[in-house]
């Protein structure tokens, strides 16, 4: 029971990662009707600033202001120079080019920052486990991530239902032709919420960090994963995504933990572990299989 | 009423709060050039996609020779001898205009899963192109790419694509809209040419193209159906002139 | 009429350089030329496939990829039986392992077809951006299943104990397998070529212009878009089970995205719609790719915006500004 519930955690802080990165991008599919491959880059400068600063300054603190800096920017200087001359383009051509835009990337952290890993330490007051309840330990680490998500997620429901600025946002990714009509200026909207995407793919990053190794190419595991979250949530929707992160984040961490056990139950331990092994790796693919045939625009479609 | 080839029958259809097809019924005779006028906003397009099954209704039936088709699928309708031409022009502007005509003789062929013998030799394509060609008069146009047609070309064509098949209804969805007063006369001229031949349900801003053409007019206001007649009886008629033809002219 | 000869002349002058590389390889004392040119031709055989989903049918696929490392595992996996002399299958039916060319580079094919046809009925659901990230996400699928089954290798892949046997020709002689890959392309360009032209073609090529005027005229064409996604795939698979036999090693990296990616990126250099145009797409990429590498082991921070400045400036490809004027179909 105890291996469930953290497991359970897991999978939670999986999904939580998973959120910060489909939010943004799901905002940017929606509004901008751009498909942006390089939303994973995003992620990895974060990860890659925030280690940096990390290991120079030696203050956590300082990396997570650093990273979001950096993503935002970054993403803000893409979308000025490349993306927004692609808006009315064919979607290949957006592939294509973001495509060439993750090769840049990942080159160029590779230049500043070689082709060994960056690890990051866990800043130090978190750095520890606490028993969560009797006999179970967990990191404080990962419990803060998960804080971290939940703070953020409600944090963009108040932007997105309480201020004038998100109501604008939601109602162009629900039905573009209405931000002309709102009289807002679409250029800087458009850069902002780009530029806000990025900084929380950028925050997924900098919290990855200490989890993970920081390299080059590590962005496009998780893009992966975010889009499969956002098939499943439906283009363009934050209900979706934050449906779709918790389902792919539990889904693939429970089956990762608890398939092999299943499997032991009702065939030999070999065959077992093997068929659990390409079971577990597939099955959040399986499921997002299983959601298309039912409800192929996804849970939450957003252009009804 | 034993050569109506549409008869249209309280038919309703509401967006939210807005009624947009109201109760609404009219026939259609065959060989007629019927026209449907109204003011903007009176819901000619919505009753336009009603028939040709890009729209469902809420309720009322749509008979076509007989058959009740208001639940039947745009392509079921096709089938059953429905072309439409569209409001925007609609046509595959990366093919030439022999590659369009080509597609629409197909569509009318079976199926299409013929994977080696080139399409202009396929027996239908042979059979009909050239002839669809010269009837929308487009044949000297045949291999240019769509997209370079001029505008009343491009009509020309989707009207032609539409007759593919030799539809017993075309409905004509404002031919006319975006054209010049040469364009306008052209496709004048075909639609007087096809007359007799088919049906045709012609939805038309220009009223002097609708008087010229039509046997008989339907005009409708809010999604009803104000007045149904000839020409004479609907420029006669007060109720209409005061709602509609007094602000024309 | 001048157009056409041009084209012609492009065609024309590039198959007889393939046909005479081997030569040149020799009298230059190159050998190592031929084995660049057999992966070109491969390279080349994936990306006119994709063309026929890219550039003709509007089907976006980031995950093509997928059925190339289909097409390789069928020759490796096969390869693996022949060698340990255990059966691939011993029920419904006995399928036992196979070194033959003649036996393994078909069952590729039709893997990978098969493979393309389940695949592609669930992606046909969707359309536009969703198509793009499901078909991603399917090859992912399938690349982490390749990861996880250890014996084949697992991550690390398969390594083949020789090429595949083919009767009449040696394999392991460059030269024979160089000619097999040109034959392979040449055949698949016909077939192609008829196939666009075709009324089954004239149908896929108004899907990828205008889907909904398609509707509109009483065809449902994603039966159509199968078909050419089933094609496709198997096209794919043949370059894979040559690609396999090629450097006589496959594993999981053969489905990863990036290459995926790097075929859309030839098929794009070359010409979109062209078919020949990805050819020379393949090649323009991989002399790029050996020629940047020359200079700097980062060619990809180059190739990058290479690629934005295609994308954004240069849309009708390589065959574009070769052959000219329309070179897309005839």
């Amino acid at each position: 029971m105890l291996l469930v519930i953290e497991q359970l955690l897991n999978g939670l802080q999986l999904g939580i990662t998973l959120f910060l990165m489909s939010a943004g991008l799901t905002l940017v599919f929606g509004i901008m009707q751009v498909i942006n491959l390089a939303h994973g880059s995003f992620y990895m400068i974060g990860a890659y600033v925030g280690a940096t600063v990390a290991a120079k300054t030696g203050s956590f603190l300082l990396a997570i202001p650093a990273a979001l800096g950096a993503a935002a920017l970054v993403g803000a200087v893409v979308e000025i120079v490349i993306l927004r001359h692609l808006y009315k383009r064919e979607h290949l051509d957006q592939v294509l080019a973001t495509f060439g835009l993750i090769m840049f990337f990942n080159e160029l952290t590779l230049m500043i920052w070689g082709r060994q890993p960056l690890f990051m330490d866990v800043p130090g007051p978190l750095a520890q486990s606490i028993e969560i309840l009797p006999g179970l330990p967990y990191p404080v680490y990962r419990l803060a991530v998960i804080g971290v998500g939940l703070f953020v997620a409600l944090a963009l429901w108040l932007l997105f239902a309480k201020t004038r600025a998100g109501m604008k946002i939601r109602a162009g990714a629900s039905n573009r032709d209405m931000i002309g009509a709102l009289g807002v200026n679409i250029n800087l909207l458009y850069t902002l919420v780009f530029s806000l995407g990025a900084l929380l793919a950028g925050l997924a990053g900098v919290m990855a960090g200490p989890v993970l190794a920081v390299q080059s190419g590590m962005g496009e595991s998780i893009l992966i994963l975010t889009f499969v979250v956002i098939v499943i949530g439906g283009i363009g929707s934050i209900r979706g995504a934050v449906a779709g992160a918790l389902l792919v984040g539990l889904v693939d961490t429970l089956g990762r933990a608890f398939l092999p056990v299943l499997l032991r139950l009702v065939l030999e331990s070999s065959a077992a572990d093997s068929l659990a092994a390409s079971l577990a790796s597939m099955a959040i693919y399986i499921l997002m299989a299983a959601i298309l045939v039912w409800k192929p625009r996804g849970l939450f479609p957003a252009h009804a | 009423m034993t050569d109506a080839i549409l008869t249209v029958t309280t038919l309703c259809k509401s967006f939210g709060a807005v009624q947009a097809t109201n109760d609404l019924s009219f026939t259609v005779r065959r060989n007629d050039i019927h026209a449907l006028i109204g003011p903007n906003g009176a819901g000619k397009t919505t009753v336009v996609n009603q028939l040709s099954g890009d729209m469902l209704p809420d309720s009322g039936t749509i008979l076509f020779n007989g058959v009740n088709i208001s639940r039947k699928k745009a392509y079921q309708r096709a089938r059953l001898g429905i072309g439409r031409s569209f409001q925007i022009t609609h046509i595959f502007e990366n093919l030439t205009v022999a590659e369009n005509m080509s597609l629409a003789i197909c569509a009318h062929s079976g199926h299409n899963f013929r994977f080696l013998q080139h399409f202009r030799r396929s027996p239908p394509v042979l059979r009909e192109l050239a002839k669809a060609l010269a009837r929308v008069d487009l044949l000297p146009r045949a291999e240019l790419p769509a997209s370079h047609l001029s505008h009343g070309e491009k009509r020309q064509l989707e009207v032609g694509m539409a007759m593919v098949g030799n539809p017993e209804l075309l409905i004509l969805d404002e031919p006319m809209a975006g054209m010049g007063p040469g364009g306008t006369a052209e496709l004048s001229k075909l639609i007087r040419r096809l007359k007799g031949t088919l049906t045709i349900l012609l939805i038309e801003h220009d009223m002097d193209v609708v008087f010229s053409l039509a046997d008989r007019v339907t005009v409708l206001v809010y999604g009803e159906n104000m007045a149904t007649g000839t020409p004479d009886e609907i420029r006669r008629n007060t109720k209409v002139r005061a709602a509609y033809l007094g602000e024309e002219s | 009429m001048s157009l056409l000869s041009r084209k012609t002349i492009v065609i024309g002058g590039g198959a007889l350089l393939l046909f005479f590389l081997p030569l040149v390889a020799k009298l230059t004392g190159q050998p190592y030329l031929l084995s660049l040119g057999s992966r070109i031709l491969i390279y080349a055989l994936a990306a006119v496939s994709l063309d026929l989903l890219l550039g003709y049918s509007g089907m976006i696929s980031l995950g093509h990829a997928a059925f190339v490392g289909i097409g390789a595992y069928v020759v490796g996996i096969s390869q693996f039986h022949s060698y340990e002399a255990t059966p691939f299958l011993s029920a419904p039916f006995l399928l036992s392992g196979s070194e033959n060319g003649l036996f393994v580079l078909p069952l590729a094919i039709l893997v990978a077809a098969f493979a393309a046809l389940i695949i592609g009925a669930l992606c046909l659901r969707t359309t536009g951006m969703h198509f793009i990230m499901i078909t991603l996400a399917f090859a992912q699928m399938l690349y982490y299943f390749f990861i996880s089954l250890e014996k084949y290798g697992g991550d690390d892949g398969l390594s083949l104990y020789a090429r595949n046997s083919f009767p009449g020709i040696d394999l392991s002689d460059d030269r024979h397998f160089y000619y097999l890959c040109l034959t392979a392309l040449g055949l698949f360009l016909l077939f192609t070529c008829r196939l666009v032209t075709s009324r089954f073609g004239l149908i896929i090529r108004g899907a990828g212009n205008n889907d909904r005027r398609l509707k509109g005229l009483g065809i449902r064409s994603t039966s159509y878009k199968l078909v050419t996604f089933v094609i496709a795939g198997g096209g794919a698979g043949l370059a894979g089970a040559l690609l396999a036999n090629q450097t006589e090693y496959v594993s999981p990296g053969l489905m990863h995205w990036t290459l995926s990616g790097e075929l859309m990126v030839m098929v794009l250099l070359g010409g979109l719609g062209t078919l020949f145009g990805p050819v020379l797409g393949a090649a323009a990429f991989l002399l790029l790719e050996e020629g940047l590498a020359m200079y700097t082991e980062h060619w990809m921070v180059y190739m990058g915006p290479v690629l934005i400045l295609a994308v954004v400036f240069a849309k009708r490809g390589l065959f574009g500004l070769l052959a000219g004027g329309n070179s897309r179909d005839d």
